[in-house]
């Protein structure tokens, strides 16, 4: 009960208008931050946390969060109408968004992504005001073992996701991991594949990867298929509101709980992230679906299924950066940093000495994913107005957003020729019909799951002792199972289709 | 077509070819002192595993060739227009490599349009308005980002204090 009255005061404080104005404001910049390919949800935070120094502390953190809010959810517009995410976690959104958007359901895309951004992080902001101190407790206690065990079983799910092309997913797969080697190793930082390059030690970034993989691609996929006609403006079917029924609505809402509790889940482990979240998500309901096949060609539940998780991450990814001050990601981590300027220090002590701030920080998540709702909904209209830009336009003024994002990452010009090596691997990927999901995928998760392993093995000094802990266990059995259980069925696919050919 | 013919196979050499690559450069990095598990672990096994997979494709498409040939019957050709392609990627290449000495402004506004050029589809080639779009275009991003953001892009060899 101490926890509702205590977030009742803070509703109470932040419904200032000067702060709500900040906060709409925050959450604004943080939507357009996140929807342009090249600009990020974590540099939209950098470039605000400055701004915050003449705030008070809890003010200052609310814009945060604010803009937070607004950066990952930007993500799914352009992931939606262009086919490119706009941040790392809504990578999984294309998937699904993208052909519905195809099809003339832009609205109805965007609608679903709005409403379940929404309802995804509301959903982890009530698990974090009520359970974060024992959820805190339970994170403690994963080891470097269990986050192995974690990254090998995400890793696994490139195999359901290349599913009737298996072998050239898995080995795009690889081509993901070795990419991730590039660089100076985990623990001992020795140069690997540096090839005595200086610029090649801090290996590839996540950003400039992503952005060459799937914005630089589909210009050079756009130029190839232009002139056959296939590039027409996509028609836009008129909806109202959100563009879709109640009774979809209570239709997704299984899947909605679902992929909330996984992008929570995902968001309390320090270091997994928002995009793996995403990811996983969409995996579990293409599995758990009736209709799995129609996953990829415009099906409603990916698009749910990736923004429940991704928003539900943020609440998650709250838990120990407040509980132990344990940052998960580069956006936390910074939030961390704002914590440090206003002479607050996260940890447990956070929720006795300044509960005030505490609070805020939860009632203004919950203000500000309405803002987002009603912001975006607003937009909706005005988004998809960028689809009626002819692509000989808009492409190569994306192309150059894509460069300066790619060096406003790291001032670096490096990354911004690595975007245009990753832009011709998703060409080529393309062109030999290799799917490109296991290798954002295994990019993503590849460094993790090297420098876990390395670290569990200091730790318990066997990869054998590894399987004395039981959630390790869990995590790995299921990661092999799915392996095997996959293999199977692409092995019995493949059988069946030579026997119809009479061979 | 004969990337549809001969795709599964090349794919399947070219990540042998690349494993072996991988294997040779893993074996001669420096073992760890201190632990069994060093920086050559896992390029190791990424390496022998990418090799399999990669055996496997090969060996199954050859083996089925004739399988593969009679489904590209049944399927409609493709047409692609490769002169684009290779355009834009050349005239990108440039822009990335010019853009650190020349300087973001002078670089884009030059790039802009051609790129634009090489995409449009004949007849919407209308080279005011596109210039047109792009200056303003660049002069906004550079704004934006020199001071609404506060990160300085390459200025090259137009070198302002503003």
């Amino acid at each position: 009960m101490a926890a509702l009255a205590n977030l009742g005061n803070a509703f109470v404080a932040i419904c200032t208008p000067g702060s709500l104005l900040t906060m709409a404001f925050g959450v604004f910049v943080g939507i357009i931050f996140g929807s342009i390919p090249g600009l990020s949800a974590s540099m939209a935070v950098a470039l605000f946390l400055p701004l915050t120094f003449g705030m008070t502390p809890s003010m200052g953190m609310n814009t945060l969060v604010a803009v937070y809010i607004g950066g990952i959810s930007g993500g799914l517009i352009s992931a939606i109408l262009l086919n490119m995410p706009g941040t790392a976690s809504s990578i999984a959104t294309c998937f699904d968004g993208h052909p519905m958007a195809q099809r003339g359901e832009a609205i109805k895309a965007l609608g679903l992504g709005i409403v379940f951004s929404f309802l995804g992080s509301v959903f982890s902001f009530i698990i974090l005001t009520f359970g974060a101190p024992l959820l805190a407790d339970i994170a403690l206690k994963f080891t470097p073992a269990e986050n192995f065990g974690i990254c090998f079983f995400a890793l696994t799910m490139v195999a359901i996701l290349s599913s009737g092309n298996m072998l050239k997913g898995l080995l795009a797969s690889m081509l993901g991991l070795m990419f991730c080697l590039v660089g100076m190793a985990p623990i001992d930082g020795t140069p690997r594949f540096t090839f005595g390059s200086t610029q090649l030690m801090a290996g590839f970034d996540t950003l400039p990867t992503l952005i060459g993989i799937f914005a630089i691609s589909e210009i050079l996929i756009t130029a190839e298929e232009i002139s056959t006609g296939k590039v027409n403006i996509i028609q836009i079917k008129k909806a109202k509101g959100f563009g879709f029924s109640w009774q979809e609505f209570v239709q997704q809402l299984p899947n909605f709980f679902r992929s909330s509790l996984i992008g929570t889940g995902i968001g309390i482990l320090p270091g997994i992230g928002g995009s793996t979240s995403g990811m996983l998500a969409y995996v579990t309901a293409k599995n758990m679906s009736k209709h799995p096949e129609e996953f990829g060609k415009g099906c409603p539940d990916g698009v749910v299924a990736t923004e429940s998780a991704n928003n539900a991450t943020i609440g998650g990814a709250m838990i120990p950066l407040l509980v132990l001050g344990i940052p998960g990601d580069g956006v936390t981590a910074m939030m961390l940093g704002g914590f440090l300027i206003h002479g607050l220090s996260a940890g447990p002590l956070l929720f006795v000495k300044n509960a005030d701030v505490v609070y805020g920080i939860f009632a203004a998540c919950m203000v500000c994913s309405l803002m987002m709702l009603i912001i975006e909904f607003g937009g909706i209209r005005i988004f998809v107005q960028l689809l009626k830009i002819p692509k000989h336009i808009l492409m190569p003024l994306i192309l150059v957003l894509c460069c300066v994002g790619a060096y406003a990452t790291n001032n670096r010009i490096f990354d911004v020729q690595s975007i245009i090596l990753f832009g011709v691997v998703g060409y080529l990927f393309h062109k030999f019909r290799i799917p490109t999901t296991p290798f954002v995928l295994s990019f993503l998760i590849g460094e993790m799951m090297e420098t876990y392993l390395r670290r569990g093995l200091m730790q318990y000094k066997s990869f054998g002792a590894f399987f004395e802990r039981p959630i390790f266990d869990a995590f790995f059995f299921i990661a092999v199972v799915i392996l095997v259980w996959s293999s199977l069925k692409e092995f019995k696919a493949f059988k069946k289709k030579r026997a119809e050919a009479g061979h | 077509m004969f990337l549809r013919k001969y795709g599964n196979i090349i794919v399947g050499v070219f990540f042998m070819l690349l494993s072996a690559a991988l294997i040779t450069l893993a074996l001669q990095l420096p073992k760890s002192a201190v632990m069994d598990i060093g920086p050559d672990f896992m390029p190791l096994v990424i390496g022998c595993v990418t090799l399999g997979i990669a055996a496997l494709l090969t060996f199954l498409n050859v083996k089925n060739f004739k399988l593969h040939l009679e489904e590209l019957e049944s399927a409609e050709p493709e047409e692609c227009d490769y002169r684009r392609v290779a355009y834009s990627f050349v005239v990108t290449v440039v822009y990335v490599l010019i853009l650190q000495p020349v300087g973001f402004i002078i670089s884009t506004i030059v790039y802009l349009p051609l790129q634009m050029m090489i995409l449009a589809p004949v007849g919407k080639r209308n080279p005011v308005i596109l210039v047109v779009i792009s200056v303003i275009f660049t002069l906004v991003v550079f704004a934006l980002f020199r001071y609404g953001f506060k990160i300085v892009l390459p200025a090259g060899i137009f070198t302002i204090n503003l």
